[in-house]
């Protein structure tokens, strides 16, 4: 893979960033699931996508972009504090792009499903690890959490993540441009 | 119901206020950096004293940015309910796991109530009401182009270690742009959806399944259209070679005066003293 930023890797970033930004504000993003917590997102998909599609760099960008929006559009005192809402999801997309990496080879629609849940579930436990070490929520909170709004996230995720990539990577060969794409065979 | 398909309506990114107040003329990079410093000390310091004093002075933010102080009020409101549900149930659970330090002020049975966990919680509540408050100024005294433009030059440092700063200031200002474009495609999808007999939201909110469902056939193809249209944007510059790598000098040039230089010297005090008081 091509070190550094392409054109086309700064553009699917900020688009992607801009699909989160716009998730966040239109609360679109969030799925009503009546828990301590408040809601469960979907606004990390951009993140994993962009991870998957553009390797890490890429994803980890969008999911700064992620978390600055969740912590400007905050409503709950937990997503006010930067080390909760920005530092956890940088990881998102960097974790989706290694388990596809590692598992294209077996099969690539599996390793799709298989970032979108990898994606999801890092978000998940690194968040609610930050809270449970800032002292926002205690262990067992915590833990009731990761299954009352981690589930629906991942399961969400996995179907969002595969419908996206599969239609991109079907499309992408004959519609992108490959003026200074060096990687679109390449990652076939 | 006409309302709910009016997306644009609620999308204050990159809304601006100008007055033309002092705070509107300093150097976007001082500003910028001058908030950062305000917003790190607001998160890292816990004390009741130092809380009420970053609660007045972000207060007194408003006033001297000439911005009515209804617009910071309105990003608090919507929060309220939720923000006295989450205070009472960290007051009811808190004191066993975390707040175990200090006095206890109430026991009974599982529910323990100390000086730490009410200190906790009542932290929180103004740490929140503060951010927003900054947040808020600081967006409404600064056009997107100068908040761009002064991250571009507060992160050149890291150009040092390789860090791409032009290419990650462009992503930023591709990501705002977008925003409003792909609101408009994402209500153009609702409505189509809509006249052929889907629903949105009007599901009882106890039906999760139900209503995330509703969600796929708006979801899947916003990233359809948002990837489409980045290939043309991606095809638009490499047509006209845009080279992310290269030095590229800028249309507008930022001079940092004595006021600017005395912002972000005020907002390091500010954070010192914040810091040092001790109750």
């Amino acid at each position: 893979m091509e070190k550094g930023l392409t054109v086309r890797r700064i553009v699917i970033s900020g688009v992607l960033g801009a699909i989160a930004i716009l998730l966040g504000v239109t609360r679109l993003g969030y799925i009503p699931v009546p828990t301590a917590a408040g809601n469960a997102t979907i606004m990390h998909i951009p993140a994993v996508i962009g991870g998957i599609m553009e390797g890490w760099p890429v994803g980890m960008v969008i999911g700064l972009i992620f978390g600055v929006s969740s912590f400007l559009n905050a409503t709950v005192p937990l997503f006010k504090d930067p080390l909760v809402a920005i530092l956890p999801r940088l990881f998102i997309g960097v974790f989706a792009y290694l388990t596809y990496v590692g598992l294209r080879r077996v099969n690539p629609y599996f390793a799709i499903g298989a970032a979108g849940f990898i994606g999801s579930a890092s978000n998940t436990i690194l968040v609610l690890g930050m809270a449970v070490l800032r002292g926002y929520m205690t262990f067992g909170v915590a833990v009731g959490v990761a299954i009352t709004n981690g589930l629906p996230e991942a399961v969400v995720s996995v179907i969002v993540t595969l419908a996206v990539v599969a239609s991109w990577m079907n499309l992408g060969t004959r519609k992108k441009s490959k003026l200074s794409d060096d990687n679109a065979a390449g990652d076939k | 119901m006409a309302s709910s398909f009016e997306l644009t309506r609620n999308i204050t990114v990159g809304q601006y206020l100008p007055t033309g107040s002092i705070i509107h003329r300093l150097d976007p990079r001082c500003k910028l950096a001058a908030f950062v410093i305000l917003i790190l000390g607001i998160a890292f310091c816990g004390t009741y004293g130092s809380n009420v004093l970053a609660l007045i002075l972000c207060t007194a933010l408003f006033p001297l940015a000439r911005i009515p102080i209804r617009y910071g009020l309105s990003g608090v409101k919507p929060a309220i309910p939720f923000i006295l549900i989450l205070a009472i149930l960290q007051l009811l659970f808190y004191g066993k796991g975390f707040g175990t330090g200090g006095q206890t002020y109430f026991h009974y049975g599982f529910v323990t109530i100390t000086s730490d966990s009410l200190r906790l919680v009542v932290v929180s509540a103004m740490r929140f009401v503060e951010v927003i408050f900054l947040s808020s100024v600081l967006t409404l005294s600064t056009s997107t182009t100068e908040l761009t433009h002064g991250m571009e030059h507060l992160l050149m440092p890291l150009r040092k270690v390789g860090f791409p700063v032009h290419a990650f200031a462009l992503i930023i200002t591709i990501a705002v742009r977008f925003v409003p474009t792909f609101a408009l495609e994402m209500e153009k999808m609702m409505k189509a959806q809509a006249s052929r007999g889907a629903e949105f939201g009007t599901g009882s909110w106890w039906r999760i399944v139900q209503r995330t469902k509703d969600m796929f056939p708006i979801i899947i193809p916003l990233f359809n259209v948002a990837l489409k249209r980045a290939e043309d944007l991606i095809l638009a510059m490499e047509a006209r070679c845009y080279t992310p790598t290269d030095e590229r000098t800028t249309y507008k040039r930022y001079h940092a005066s004595a006021k600017d230089v005395f912002a972000v010297v005020t907002s390091l005090v500010i954070v010192a003293v914040l810091f040092a008081i001790p109750v």
